[in-house]
């Protein structure tokens, strides 16, 4: 009974959702809306705050557990949290963990259909919770889209759900992963399962077991979404066929389809590395070739990244991983000359190399060439727009960041197509992106993330929240590590050149503008 | 689909797919204009698309076949049809080995048996099948598909469209006895089944980037009628110098276009129903729909800013051709490809618009203000204007253009705002200024402009 009454002090407590899982990532913890009133990718704002036409929509997830929809749930959060759409995901399972408090497992019977009453009434409380914050989500903080991560095994307990929800003014998407492909199974319960918090500190393989345990005593009371009355999507076999049933729903739904059709849920690591350095002053429309220095950085960071790979995996044999050859490595490039040189050493070496034109830098538009301090005169008020949010604002005839992240949505999309392992070669600009994306990271922090020239970052997914690992390049010459300033007030830093260029880009103490000249 | 190499930038590269896109659907169920959209969208995106009418094949030797032809029991129409079919695929298959990239195999490809043929085709070259089935049973639908199709099809030219609309019907029987729907048996197939205008969707086996972006085109599409309206903006200083790019303001004639503007759409609306206005982030475009009313909502596109003509921005003519006369000729060789020394190509345009076409085949009434290049490339789209015509098409200043998309093809109005402008065209392989395009006799699609 301990366990019922610590849970009762909990679900009766105030409104005490944790703001996320794991306390530190982007996609649960959204940034203070005041501060960052619009997405990495957002169009267009409205009065409402909704985005697409759409009303407010509950994404009701579907399935048994080891299905991947915790993965489902924060990517699309993730992405429906780049283009704009306020979203939020509510895992059932944290408000459970919440409940229960830490080390306390649920009662025996908690999955059972026929629970006893105790456990009907805890599961009861857990899901009042939960649906609690959901409804104070989109009706007081002004939420779009509230993912609801839960299994909602049976057809009754769905129709009653978008009932109760229509009746609160919100339209009810179902989106179910359903499985048959015992392989997929059991890959997710061991290697994406394991990241899940109920896990942290657990044996690989008794993670896998006891999440398995869980399907097995769920399984015979789960009914697949066959329901034509309701708004759903099946996704079988982690995205093979994907089964729509639209009854109301409109463009929103499409695009989510369209991402649902390039998302999978196997593993693979993605790396950033930057260009080379060129052999003069490079500006944005030279288009510049590599240095002899370039060159040399290629090399190393070549040999950095197929080391640490061939490490990585020895590293996992040792773990007791299996003793497979490594994933094949796919590299993407800019169309400007630094990158696609830079990507050089890898062609020789046999590894596919792809040119997009999507990942060419920033445009500094007038900014290009001009020093700071001549900014800073001739452009005083942009200066000024330009400090207040320099995420969005653009210099005349420049690209803001905004622009960029706009432009780099199939470059996303095909990101999470991508199967093979990746590299992609860009500019700092490009990075910062498309790291903001994967990180889920808030508008605002983008323009300041630092990608320094000897390390190559690598992303490895999990199924709460990415996580990223910087690589050193070892016995880089020190003048060509930081390309970039450090604090990016003007836009499109002169990355290119060998030496560190202080004219440009605001340094990391402010300048007096009254003071020059 | 590898540029010239004389132009000084990296074309896009296509992925090394080839995709087979094979319809499926009885007659009147608007695959047609699925292929032909498709495929539009595709060329534009430069992904060289090519649709095969297996009907079109088939008219070759039966220009005007009675229901009955269709008919399974009748074997000499069997034999007809799949020979038509055979040389269809015959040809299409050349043509990957070509190097074509999306193939559109338009024909009711209605049995299983005919499917798995297809497939075995296409598989033996290594090309990659996605089947589109498009299941309708609305007849509203159904009917208005009959009407405004089948009745201006080759195959009933001349014939009284009462008795073509008979035996068009009779015909689809003849093909619903026979007619199987994409099922389990068939999963192995990567397949996009559309049902009932979109209610019911099931996409199987998608395989790479390119399957789902056309998968989700097709999804997007949709079938209310609606207009698109495109005006470049008014005349600027820019213009009357002869200078390309830049952020100049609009001139004095300019900024008379600009309070004509308002005046101008109300007359082509022809009601009072509020449009969305796109412009551009550059100055000229913003002040040209500044007038507008209202509760017209506005908003800026960095996407629709002018191609941007690097080195050469801020020149005239003139100078470019005496500071980078190399260029100036490459230019004139491909301008499609030819990118401005740190700017960019009407290739580069294509993609960076890629977002704005998806948008606006989900919208309905908008008002596009924006630049030459880019007016260009979009009305290449609606209008499916060649590469190699659409760099040098002549789209007039202080004109609004209205496009409204048809099953086949899209009608277009204009309307002069009758505001003396510059000429902002050239002529290819002509003078280094601009010119009057009326001085010409084929100004039409011939005629070159500020970029």
């Amino acid at each position: 009974m301990d366990t019922l009454l610590t849970a009762e002090i909990a679900a009766n407590s105030p409104r005490y959702r944790r703001r996320s899982s794991t306390f530190i990532d982007g996609v649960h913890d959204l940034p203070d809306e005041n501060a960052s009133p619009m997405a990495p990718a957002q169009l267009y704002s409205t009065m409402s705050g909704r985005l697409f036409h759409s009303g407010r929509i509950a994404i009701v997830l579907v399935g048994p557990p080891a299905r991947g929809k915790t993965h489902i749930s924060v990517s699309l959060c993730r992405y429906l949290q780049w283009l704009g759409v306020k979203t939020r995901v509510f895992h059932l399972g944290d408000y459970r963990r919440a409940t229960m408090g830490p080390n306390v497992d649920v009662p025996e019977d908690y999955f059972f259909v026929n629970a006893s009453p105790s456990s009907v009434l805890l599961r009861g409380k857990i899901v009042k919770k939960c649906r609690e914050d959901i409804y104070a989500w989109l009706n007081h903080e002004n939420g779009q889209v509230a993912i609801y991560d839960a299994v909602n095994p049976l057809a009754s307990g769905r129709r009653s759900l978008a009932k109760e929800f229509a009746k609160h003014d919100v339209q009810t998407l179902f989106l179910e992963s359903y499985v048959t492909d015992e392989k997929i199974l059991q890959e997710n319960a061991r290697s994406v399962k394991i990241s899940s918090p109920d896990f942290v500190g657990m044996d690989p393989d008794d993670a896998a077991k006891l999440y398995l345990k869980r399907i097995d005593i769920k399984i015979p009371s789960f009914e697949t979404m066959n329901e034509s009355d309701l708004n759903y999507v099946k996704m079988i076999n982690a995205g093979q066929t994907i089964q729509y049933n639209n009854v109301s729903f409109g463009y929103l739904s499409y695009r989510i389809i369209f991402y649902l059709m390039n998302l999978h849920i196997k593993s693979r690591q993605t790396f950033f590395a930057r260009a080379g350095t060129s052999s003069h002053e490079d500006s944005y429309k030279m288009d510049a070739p590599l240095s002899e220095e370039g060159k040399e950085y290629a090399k190393k960071m070549t040999e950095t990244l197929l080391a640490h790979r061939e490490a990585e995996r020895a590293a996992s044999v040792v773990k007791g991983g299996a003793d497979v050859p490594l994933k094949p490595l796919t590299v993407w490039t800019s169309t400007r000359k630094r990158t696609i040189e830079t990507a050089e050493y890898l062609k020789e070496l046999g590894y596919p190399v792809r040119q997009r034109s999507q990942m060419s830098q920033l445009n500094p538009g007038v900014c290009e060439k001009l020093s700071e301090r001549a900014i800073r005169r001739i452009y005083p008020d942009e200066v000024l727009m330009h400090e207040k949010d320099p995420y969005h604002h653009r210099y005349p005839r420049a690209e803001s960041y905004h622009d960029l992240a706009v432009r780099l949505e199939p470059i996303i999309l095909e990101l999470e197509r991508e199967q093979n392992d990746l590299l992609i070669i860009a500019h700092e600009s490009v990075l910062r992106v498309l790291y903001g994306y994967l990180m889920a990271c808030d508008a605002m922090a983008i323009p300041t993330l630092k990608f320094p020239r000897d390390e190559i970052i690598e992303i490895i997914p999990a199924s709460y929240q990415n996580e990223a690992k910087r690589i050193h390049i070892p016995g880089l010459a020190p003048e060509m590590i930081p390309g970039s300033p450090e604090d990016i007030k003007i836009p499109v830093p002169l990355s290119g050149v060998a030496s560190p260029m202080s004219s440009i880009g605001t340094p990391a103490e402010p300048v007096n503008p009254l003071s020059e000249d | 689909m590898t540029p010239p190499h004389k132009t000084n930038g990296v074309g896009v590269q296509a992925g090394d797919t080839q995709i087979c896109v094979v319809m499926v659907g009885l007659p009147a169920r608007g695959k047609s204009l699925i292929a032909q959209k498709a495929q539009r969208y595709l060329k534009w995106l430069s992904i060289d698309a090519m649709v095969f009418n297996v009907g079109n094949y088939r008219r070759q030797d039966s220009p005007q076949p009675g229901a009955d032809f269709f008919d399974q029991s009748n074997a000499e129409g069997e034999r007809m049809r799949r020979a038509a079919a055979e040389a269809a695929v015959t040809d299409m298959l050349k043509w990957f080995a070509k190097g074509g990239v999306v193939g559109i195999l338009d024909a009711t490809n209605s049995t299983k048996a005919r499917r798995r043929w297809v497939k075995e085709r296409c598989d033996a070259q290594g090309i990659e099948t996605l089947f589109v089935e498009s299941q309708c049973d609305d007849e509203d639908i159904i009917m208005s598909n009959i009407l405004e199709v089948k009745t201006t099809s080759p195959d009933y030219q001349g014939q009284d469209p009462e008795t073509a609309v008979q035996d068009f019907r009779k015909r689809i029987r003849n093909y619903e006895k026979v007619y199987q729907t994409i099922d389990e048996e068939e999963n192995d197939l990567t397949y996009l089944k559309i049902m009932n205008v979109g209610k019911q969707v099931i996409i199987n086996r998608i395989q790479d980037y390119l399957q789902s972006r056309v998968v989700y085109y097709l999804m997007n599409l949709h079938i209310k009628p609606r207009s698109i309206w495109l005006s470049r903006h008014g005349e600027s200083e820019f213009n009357l110098e002869g200078k390309i790019g830049g952020d100049a303001n609009l001139s004095p004639r300019g900024e008379m276009y600009a309070r004509k503007l308002p005046e101008l759409v109300r007359q082509s609306v022809g009601d009072d129903r509020p449009l969305t206005v796109w412009t551009s982030t550059l100055k000229r475009t913003i002040a040209t729909a500044r007038f507008l009313p209202e509760n017209y909502n506005q908003l800026q596109w960095k996407a629709l800013d002018e191609l941007d003509s690097g080195v050469c921005d801020c020149l005239t003519y003139q100078e470019i051709s005496e500071l980078y006369p190399e260029d100036f000729k490459a230019r004139d060789e491909d301008k499609y490809n030819y990118r401005y020394r740190g700017g960019e190509s009407y290739r580069d345009v294509v993609i960076r618009l890629e977002p704005i076409i998806m948008e606006l085949e989900r919208s309905e009434n908008i008002l596009i203000v924006t630049h030459q290049a880019v007016l260009r490339c979009i009305y290449a789209y609606f209008m499916k204007k060649s590469q190699a015509d659409s760099p040098w098409m002549a789209v007039p200043l202080h004109t609004l253009i209205k496009l409204t998309p048809k099953a086949y093809g899209t009608l277009e109005e204009r309307y002069d705002a009758k505001i003396p402008a510059v000429s902002t065209w050239r002529g290819k392989g002509s003078v280094a200024k601009h010119e009057d395009p009326n001085a010409t006799t084929d100004s039409i699609g011939k005629a070159d402009g500020a970029v």
